[in-house]
């Protein structure tokens, strides 16, 4: 069982990490267009900071219960990066064409650039769930869960 | 729409898997209605992908609008010609089958489970589906990879031993992919390129490439990999028990598939990506997998001789059956890949009819060994599938598998291999003996057990069990328009 | 012979490749604990991965290849030579993905093993289902 750590150094450094760190997340993700990043370090992280909150602060705060309740949303990432591939299908090119993304106004380039950050925001969605779901199936919190459905 | 049937055809399976847990929150019971109207509706997708294919010819397929036909092409190209086509409809139908058939039996019946089974069997659809279409090397790791997870977690699904089966499929599947990671890496260093048909035009303006270290310890590792995906022979020793150990319904699935779609991507990376058949001197690789090939075919039947419990014997069968169809590839002529395809499909759907008897048995009349087979006299559908078959696995006419063994013969005698001849002929008599060994204990010997819980079989699984056996029977006679869409394709790629 | 050895020592990560991948098939092949079983898989891919990433290394200082205005208005200054070939590190991100899901699912299924038969020695499971 997972109890909040003792220390209570420990408890107020994760109360400040903890969001900066996921501010860190998206800062890499939106970053992953002009250099290294993009959605797989940008969800690992985000990943990262979800779990370290379930170790440091413990099964009950707002923190873990936000992530049991993310942990359910299994297929969403996906559904987004699908979802953009399939409305490019839609506006008549191949499959993640993203110049045939249906947006009056907007020349070619632009559209490219919107669609590779909706699927990398699809992407870091997908894996922040999936290491979420990889460490809680892990321990007790599944058959925690289990019991309570 | 009809450009983008390839894309559509991995798309409808990937999409229903990925919506599947969202419904599953919600209604449990739409699951499995949802995961069996995708594959019927990717059934018939697939027919009609098979006949645009036929009537318009193959289709270069590039993703993200990267011109599939520039040279090279520089992005991600799947290949959608008649084998592809056929392979499509093949896997299509199983897959619904296997949905239909595993009704009554899955291990969803606690609520917790269904939305794994039915999103990790979409998943595993859609997986071989991208690497039937696969166009380059690296394509075919990724979704190798995919089918690979899915089907370690479907093994894993039935508990128990189970557990530790799926366990050694997991490290022995785990080094295959890791090997031909390795070969892929070997190749792109040596020619720069992921491309098949980029690397075959490579190979075929400079063939001393071939012979160069790099390329040589590529294809080493490369094949390894494939070999373990497969089971040849001495890289099999995860397939008995994790075919066994699977849950009855998922047998038939994994059975069918997975190491025919992985013999399938050998054959695509030897003869479109390696230029197997135009090259003027064969490949030693050619030559070792043939060899391979009919020791696979002897052991496997030899194996299957010696085993008790049913499902373990078939799954020795199927074995076999990859070591034949590797015979056939290896010969490098027409007659001999035009009948090993075709014996490939044929081998797919005998081999998930014995996994939906072996199940039957098990479930309705506790059958597991070969001596509790007795107990099958009271049940007429499954003792005729199972006569047909039998008559299909050993190879007797009119079925499916007299004609992929006859083109498969012809095509050794053509390329005067007669040692591979003897194999074949051998293998066919042992397995003669196996399913002997079958009949007699199933009319033979007089009734030792009584038949204690023998429920009706249910009409989901009656189809299910039928359409397989007639099909083996209806695909014997339909052999010849078969064959040619093959011996085309064969003709295609320079053979 | 001693140019073959000599070409060796001039690459050293391909020297640590293969005694990266040697040791990982080692320790997954000999141990009897599963949890060493997946690291040594874990040791093998990572091997790969470093072969992959030494073969797309470039040696003169090449940089990111990100278009700019500058190579908008003036396409002929791009040097191919100037700027890393991108496929490999995208190979590379893919078979990370493909190692971490993996090791997320080899480690469900192995503790699902020790729930069971509480064990996580393979000769001890072994033994138990018997």
């Amino acid at each position: 069982m997972i109890e909040a750590h003792d220390s209570l150094i420990v408890r107020s450094a994760g109360k400040l990490l903890i969001p900066l760190s996921q501010l860190f997340a998206l800062y890499v993700l939106f970053f992953g267009q002009y250099g290294p990043g993009g959605g797989f370090a940008g969800g690992v992280i985000l990943g990262t900071s979800f779990l370290l909150a379930v170790l440091v602060l413990g099964p009950q705060a707002p923190p873990c219960r936000l992530a049991h309740q993310l942990e359910h949303g299994d297929g969403v990432g996906l559904m987004i990066f699908v979802g953009v591939g399939g409305l490019c299908l839609i506006g008549g090119g191949t499959f993640l064409d993203y110049s045939n993304l249906q947006i009056p106004g907007w020349n070619d380039e632009e559209r490219r650039s919107l669609g590779i950050v909706l699927t990398q925001i699809g992407v870091a969605a997908d894996i922040a769930v999936t290491a979420l779901s990889i460490v809680f199936s892990l321990g007790q919190h599944h058959s925690q869960e289990a019991s309570h459905e | 729409m009809r450009d983008q049937l390839p894309v559509i055809l991995f798309l409808v399976p990937f999409a229903t898997a990925i919506c599947l847990p969202m419904v599953g929150l919600k209604a449990h019971g739409w699951c499995r209605p949802m995961a069996l109207v995708s594959l019927l509706v990717m059934f018939v997708l697939a027919v009609g992908n098979l006949l645009l294919v036929l009537k318009h010819g193959e289709q270069s397929y590039g993703f993200a609008g990267w011109s599939a036909s520039a040279s090279p092409p520089l992005g991600i190209v799947w290949v959608n010609d008649a084998l592809a086509s056929v392979m499509m409809v093949t896997i299509s139908f199983l897959a619904s089958l296997c949905l239909l058939y595993s009704g009554p039996l899955s291990p969803a019946t606690e609520k917790p489970r269904i939305v794994p089974y039915y999103a990790l069997i979409l998943l595993l659809v859609s997986a071989l589906t991208g690497i039937v279409f696969a166009g380059d090397i690296f394509n075919v790791f990724v979704f190798l990879e995919v089918a690979a997870l899915s089907a370690y977690a479907l093994v894993a699904l039935a508990g128990g031993r189970a557990l530790i089966a799926a366990f050694r499929y997991l490290i022995l599947g785990t080094l295959g992919s890791t090997f031909y990671l390795l070969g892929v890496v070997f190749f792109y260093a040596t020619t720069g390129t992921l491309n098949m048909e980029d690397i075959c035009q490579q190979f075929t303006k400079n063939p001393e490439l071939l012979h160069s270290k790099a390329v040589v310890g590529g294809m080493a590792f490369l094949f390894l990999g494939l070999g373990i995906k497969m089971a040849l022979f001495p890289l099999h020793a995860w397939l008995p028990g994790a075919y066994t150990h699977a849950p009855d319904a998922i047998s038939p699935l994994l059975a069918g598939l997975m190491t025919k779609v992985a013999l399938y991507g050998c054959v695509r990376v030897l003869f479109w990506g390696l230029a197997a058949g135009a090259q003027t001197e064969q490949l030693p690789a050619l030559t070792l997998l043939g060899g391979l090939g009919m020791v696979a075919a002897l052991a496997g039947s030899l194996l299957a001789l010696a085993q008790q419990e049913l499902k373990r014997m078939f799954a020795y069968g199927g074995i076999s059956h990859i070591g034949l169809i590797l015979i056939g590839v290896s010969q490098a002529n027409q007659t001999a890949f035009a009948g090993s395809m075709f014996y490939l499909m044929n081998d797919a759907i005998m081999q998930a009819g014995l996994f939906f008897i072996a199940g039957a048995a098990i479930q309705h009349h506790g059958a597991r060994t070969v001596a509790d087979l007795s107990r099958l006299r009271r049940a007429p559908w499954l003792v005729t599938a199972f006569i047909a078959l039998a008559l299909s696995m050993i190879g007797i006419p009119p079925t499916g598998g007299f004609f992929g063994k006859w083109h498969i013969i012809l095509g050794c005698l053509e390329a005067e291999n007669y040692l591979a001849v003897t194999a074949i002929v051998v293998s066919t008599l042992l397995t003669m003996a196996y399913f002997q060994r079958l009949f007699l204990s199933m009319f033979g010997h007089r009734e030792v057990v009584p038949d204690s819980a023998a429920g009706a079989l249910a009409p989901s699984t009656k189809l299910a069990v039928g359409l397989t056996a007639l099909l083996v029977v209806v695909l014997g006679l339909c052999s010849e328009p078969l064959i040619s869409i093959f011996r085309e394709t064969a003709a295609g790629v320079g053979l | 012979m001693s140019e073959h050895i000599q070409a060796a020592l001039e690459r050293p990560s391909l020297i640590a490749f293969v005694v990266l991948f040697l040791c990982g098939f080692f320790v997954m092949t000999t141990n009897s604990n599963m949890i060493k079983k997946l690291i040594g898989i874990y040791l093998l891919q990572t091997s790969v991965l470093l072969l992959l990433v030494t073969i797309g290394v470039k040696q003169n200082a090449a940089s990111v290849p990100i278009l700019t205005e500058k190579h908008i208005e003036s396409p002929e200054t791009i040097a191919p030579a100037a700027y890393v070939n991108p496929l490999p590190h995208v190979l590379t991100l893919t078979a990370i993905v493909v190692q971490v899901a993996t090791l997320g699912v080899s480690l469900a299924l192995v503790a699902a093993i020790y729930r069971k038969y509480g064990s996580l020695d393979e000769n001890e499971v072994l033994q138990r289902i018997e």
